[in-house]
Formats: structure tokens, sequence, C-alpha cells
């Protein structure tokens, strides 16, 4: 027989933090957990930091310089590196997020359906809705770090490179123009793959449907919506309706793109949003009926 | 003093089935065991005492009402679940601080008492390596740990030796039996290891069929009609001399050899019966015992011929 150890136990006396802040517990560890290992959100991380140098550098180094790929003002007028950077940019930051959600969104609550941590948390006074709040905050909190942060550092570049006060008070609008598409995409990058997540018990799945949906089922719907005329399957699209947004915010149009009416475009993102809320929500509330103490 | 676990009218459907149908007991003691067949009800009865599920009637676990307080009871209990049920990207230091975080405890608090729950579980070097390199006793241990990081007043441990080998099963057996006098705590202990039971329980619930069928101590779980009415004597000599006399005042003999008989003794007798005929007939009793069943014995006769296996 092994010897029983004990450190001096004493029984805790203290006060207990309240169960409606314990939903920050999860975010923290979500994001602690996360961030372990090279190939989860440090590769992100990575992508975005890589995408702020390269672009900070053409708006630092090229700032004069007219935009490549197509992209005009409005009225087809040029455009600058120095303002046509940063809607450029997002591009590259959709990709980085889209890469958290394969190495951690889309897992997030699968791998807890997969391993019975539901359990864990359900046999403890966490709340379906702390769960969900804990799980969601961690995802908008990665994700913002890529798509809101980054594109940020690039507006505060932009000011700094503006000449005179005049120049500078006339460019002001981009830092609030940042944040807007960043955090709208933020919505669309961490709510969707955690809601794909919520579906399955398997991380696998999770990730595969994931990566399949937005590669695949939206592309489609985007080309499909193209091939017919049709603004509104077009939308459905979600990068294409990120992108539509981002043109009406920074004025942009571009020549080869099927306009994309902005409630066409926002009422897609608010449908998939939606959804995906809807369906975490509720997998997760079922899976606290019958995930503790068997299956009854 | 409250009792661990009241239930008054406690009842449960789901649809057209009855989980639970209307169970009423006081339960208390250090070590309870509960027992019953496959869909007896246990963990209906679980998810309803950790108020998990709404069910009619009234359920209070530690004086709390499971219906109106389950998060309350929640951070005053802890459950070991037989499944696996953690997180297998962390280490089984970070896995606990985290279930002592959810639970209310401070950061630094939580660490402390994980570090303590995991030493107490007899895991040392190996709780900074990720659980999922675990083997099932190792996994076992952090799931015991993780149960008690936050300081429980009541701990529900689902088949903690499922999948143990002997000499795992034996030192988990030994960590759940200290636990109520190192920790305080009581245990309601879930398992279809009768000899387990036997072993650290003190009191035993047996369910069958969503209704309760046995609450009580082990020893009266053990002998039977809640009565010493069954006795095992050992004789000097003429085992049958002394049977035919006890026959003739009312009781049922049987002689398992010259020594030996196995006596049942009339409503309302006593072993002082059994020594008043010895002493007529002029037999030397040498030993007298109340006759007990085993666990496995008498938990199969309190549910009847169904569902054998608890």
């Amino acid at each position: 027989m092994s010897a029983i150890h004990d450190l001096g136990y004493k029984r805790y006396v203290g006060t207990r933090r309240p169960t409606s802040t314990r939903w920050r517990v999860i975010v923290r560890r979500q994001m602690a957990t996360a961030w372990h290992g090279w190939f989860r959100m440090k590769a992100a991380v990575g992508l975005a930091i890589v995408t702020t140098c390269v672009f900070g550098g053409m708006m630092y180094f090229l700032t004069n310089g007219i935009m490549f790929r197509g992209f005009r003002r409005v009225g087809d007028l040029p455009l600058t590196i120095a303002d046509g950077a940063l809607p450029a940019s997002l591009d590259w930051y959709r990709r980085a997020a889209f890469l958290l959600g394969l190495t951690v969104i889309a897992g997030a609550v699968a791998g807890d359906r997969q391993s019975g941590a539901f359990t864990f948390y359900f046999a403890r006074s966490i709340r379906p809705r702390d769960y969900v709040a804990g799980k969601l905050g961690g995802a908008l909190a990665m994700t913002a770090s890529i798509l809101v942060l980054g594109p940020l550092v690039l507006a505060l570049l932009r000011l700094g490179l503006c000449d005179d006060t005049d120049a500078l008070v006339a460019h002001l609008a981009i830092v609030p123009e940042a944040l807007a598409i960043g955090a709208l995409a933020t919505l669309v990058y961490a709510i969707v793959p955690l809601g794909i997540s919520a579906l399955f018990a398997s991380r696998r799945y999770a990730v595969a449907v994931w990566a399949a949906y937005w590669l695949i089922a939206t592309t489609a719907a985007g080309r499909i919506g193209i091939a017919t005329g049709s603004s509104w399957i077009a939308a459905l699209d979600l990068a294409r309706a990120i992108e539509a947004v981002t043109h009406r915010l920074f004025d942009l149009q571009l020549a080869h793109h099927l306009a994309i009416p902005l409630p066409a475009a926002l009422g897609s993102i608010a449908l998939h949003v939606a959804l995906a809320l809807a369906i975490v929500g509720y997998q997760v509330a079922r899976a606290q009926r019958t995930g503790v103490g068997g299956s009854a | 003093m409250t009792a661990v676990i009241e239930l008054s009218g406690l009842a449960k459907r789901y649809g057209a089935i009855t989980a639970l149908a209307g169970l009423d007991a006081t339960i208390d003691g250090e070590i309870i065991g509960l027992l019953g067949p496959n869909g007896a009800g246990k963990s209906t009865l679980l998810k309803c005492l950790l108020g998990l599920v709404p069910f009619d009637g009234e359920a209070r676990v530690l004086g709390l009402s499971a219906a109106r307080d389950g998060a309350a009871i929640r951070d005053r209990v802890g459950y070991m679940p037989e499944q696996e049920a953690v997180l297998l990207d962390l280490t089984a230091v970070e896995l606990c601080a985290y279930a002592g975080e959810l639970s209310g405890l401070p950061r630094n608090e939580a660490m402390q008492r994980a570090h303590a729950a995991l030493y107490y579980a007899g895991l040392d070097e190996k709780r900074y390596q990720p659980i999922a390199g675990y083997s099932t006793g190792m996994k076992q241990r952090v799931k015991l740990a993780q149960a008690l990081v936050h300081d429980p007043e009541l701990l529900f441990l689902d088949e903690p030796t499922s999948g143990l080998d002997p000499r795992s099963r034996d030192e988990m057996l030994e960590l759940v039996a200290e636990l109520p006098d190192r920790r305080g705590c009581a245990i309601v202990l879930s398992t279809h290891l009768l000899p387990d039971v036997e072993r650290v329980c003190d009191r035993a619930v047996i369910m069958h069929k969503g209704a309760l069928r046995f609450t009580g101590t082990i020893d009266e779980l053990r002998g039977a009609r809640g009565r010493d009415s069954e006795l095992a004597v050992e004789v000097k000599a003429d085992a049958h001399k002394l049977a035919d006399a006890l026959v003739g005042a009312g009781a049922a003999c049987r002689v398992q050899s010259d020594t030996a008989l196995a006596v049942d003794l009339p409503a309302d007798a006593t072993a002082r019966l059994v020594f008043a005929i010895a002493r007529d007939v002029a037999v030397q009793v040498r030993g007298l015992e109340v006759r007990r069943d085993s666990v496995e014995a008498a938990f199969l006769r309190v549910i009847g011929d169904e569902g054998a296996h608890p």
C-alpha cells in the first residue's frame, strides 16, 4: 500500500468568486491553451504579424505608389498605397483568422464534447450560459487580436504618415473604420466556426466541416451568385460579404467585383452569426441536461 | 444536524418513462454506497441532487434545495465521473487549478489546492505531464483530485475503481476510505463492485426501477431482516440433539456437522432461547454469531431475481 500524502489540509473559508464571473476563467483558460505549441494560435498570430509588417512596410516605403489588383476609389479614381494598403491587408488578416478557426476555434466545443469535458464543467456551478460566454469570449478575444489589432496598427501607421494636421484630421476616420470592419469580421470568424464546432462530438470532423464550409460551400454560393447575377446569393459567401462592407467603409470599388448591396452583406453576416449562436446555445444546454452522470 | 441528503416525494419522468418514482428518504453517513442495476435511476437521482434537471417533489443536499440552489450545491459538492471527463490538453496541475477556479476559488488558492489534491491522490512529478499520456489509474487519480480541489463537503464518486488493476484499486479505496477523516467530507460511492462497498461504506442505498429498495447501514443490509434472527451456532457435540429441541420450540434448524448448525429463530425469540434450550438438553454451546450475508447476497435479495448486476 502506498502511504497517503497530505499537506496539512485546512478547509477553505475565504470568499468564492461569484458564479456570474466564472465565464472569465473559461476565457482565460481557452486563450492559455490556444497559446500552447506553435501550430495553434501562434501560427495565426505569426501570419498576422507578417501581414502587418509587409503592408506596414509598403505603406511606409511606397507611400505614394498606386494600388495594385484593381483597387480603385469609387468613381474609378486611383488609390495610393498609403490609403489602399489597409483595406488590401484585410484579405490576409482574414486568412490568419481562418487559420485560427482551423487550429483553435472549430475544435473548441467539439473537443470538449469529445473528451467528456461537459461533465467536468456542469458538475460545477457553471451554467450553460457561462460556458457559452466563456468559449465565445475566448474566441472573440483571440480573433480580435488578429482582425482588430492588426488593422488598427496599420490605421495608426497611416495617421503617422500624414504630412500635416489637416491631412491627419482628414484621415482620422480610418481608425473607426478599421475598428468597425475588424469587429465585424471578428464576429464572423469567431462565432461561425464555434457554431460548427458545437455540431460535432469530434474535433477532427468539426475542423474538416469548418474548412469545407468556408472553402467550398460559401465559395460555391458566391460563384453561383455571380453566375446568376444574384447579389443576395453571392452574399452567402461570407468573405465576399465582408469585402462588400469593407469597400463601402473605405469607399472602394473592385473592377471585376459583383456589387453586393450592404443590406445583403450585413444580412448574410447576421444570419450566420445568429444561427451559429443558436446552435452553440442549444447544443450546450442539451449537453448539460444529459452530460452528467450518464445519459438517462 | 443536517442530513447529507433528504428526499421527499422526489419524482422524475422522461415522457412515458418513470425514472424516479417518488423517493422518500433521509440519507446520512460518512461513506454511502449507492447501488442498483443499470437503469435503476442512479444517474437521474444524481442529476436531480446536483440541480441539473427539473423534478417533482423535494430534494435537499447538505440542507440546500436542489431545485432552487443547484449552483450553491455544486460549489459544495465534488463529482468524480465514471467516464473520461477531463481536458486532455492540460497537465494534471493545470486541470485541477482550473477546476478550483471554476468552483470559485481565487487563482492562487486554486493552484495551491491543486498541488495538495494531486499530492493526496498520489500524483507526484507526473502532475506536470499532459493528461493525454496518463494510464487509466493515473486518470482516475486526476479525476479524484479535481473533485477534491475546491474543498467539497460531499463527494459523489462514480465507479472510482473502474478499470484499475488490483493494486491500484486497493490504493484508490484506501484514499476514499481516508477522505472523511482527512478532508471532513461525506462520500456517496456509486459502484458495480460490491466488494468495494463492503470494504469502505458504512451505509448503503439500493435502487431498483426508480424506487428506493433499501437505505440503512451495511450491517443492517447484511443482517437481512432488521433483527438478528439467523444464527450460526457452534457446539461441543450433539448438534442434532440441540436442533431437535430448537425445532420443538418453533425454530428452523439446519445441521451442518456434529458441532455446527444454522438456526432461524421464530418471531419474537432472541439468542437467549438457544442458550436456554442448550442448557435444558445439556449441550455445551461454544460459539454463537449472527449470520450475515455478503453485501452481494444481500443486494440480490433486496432487488429480487431481476437485475442481478448492480
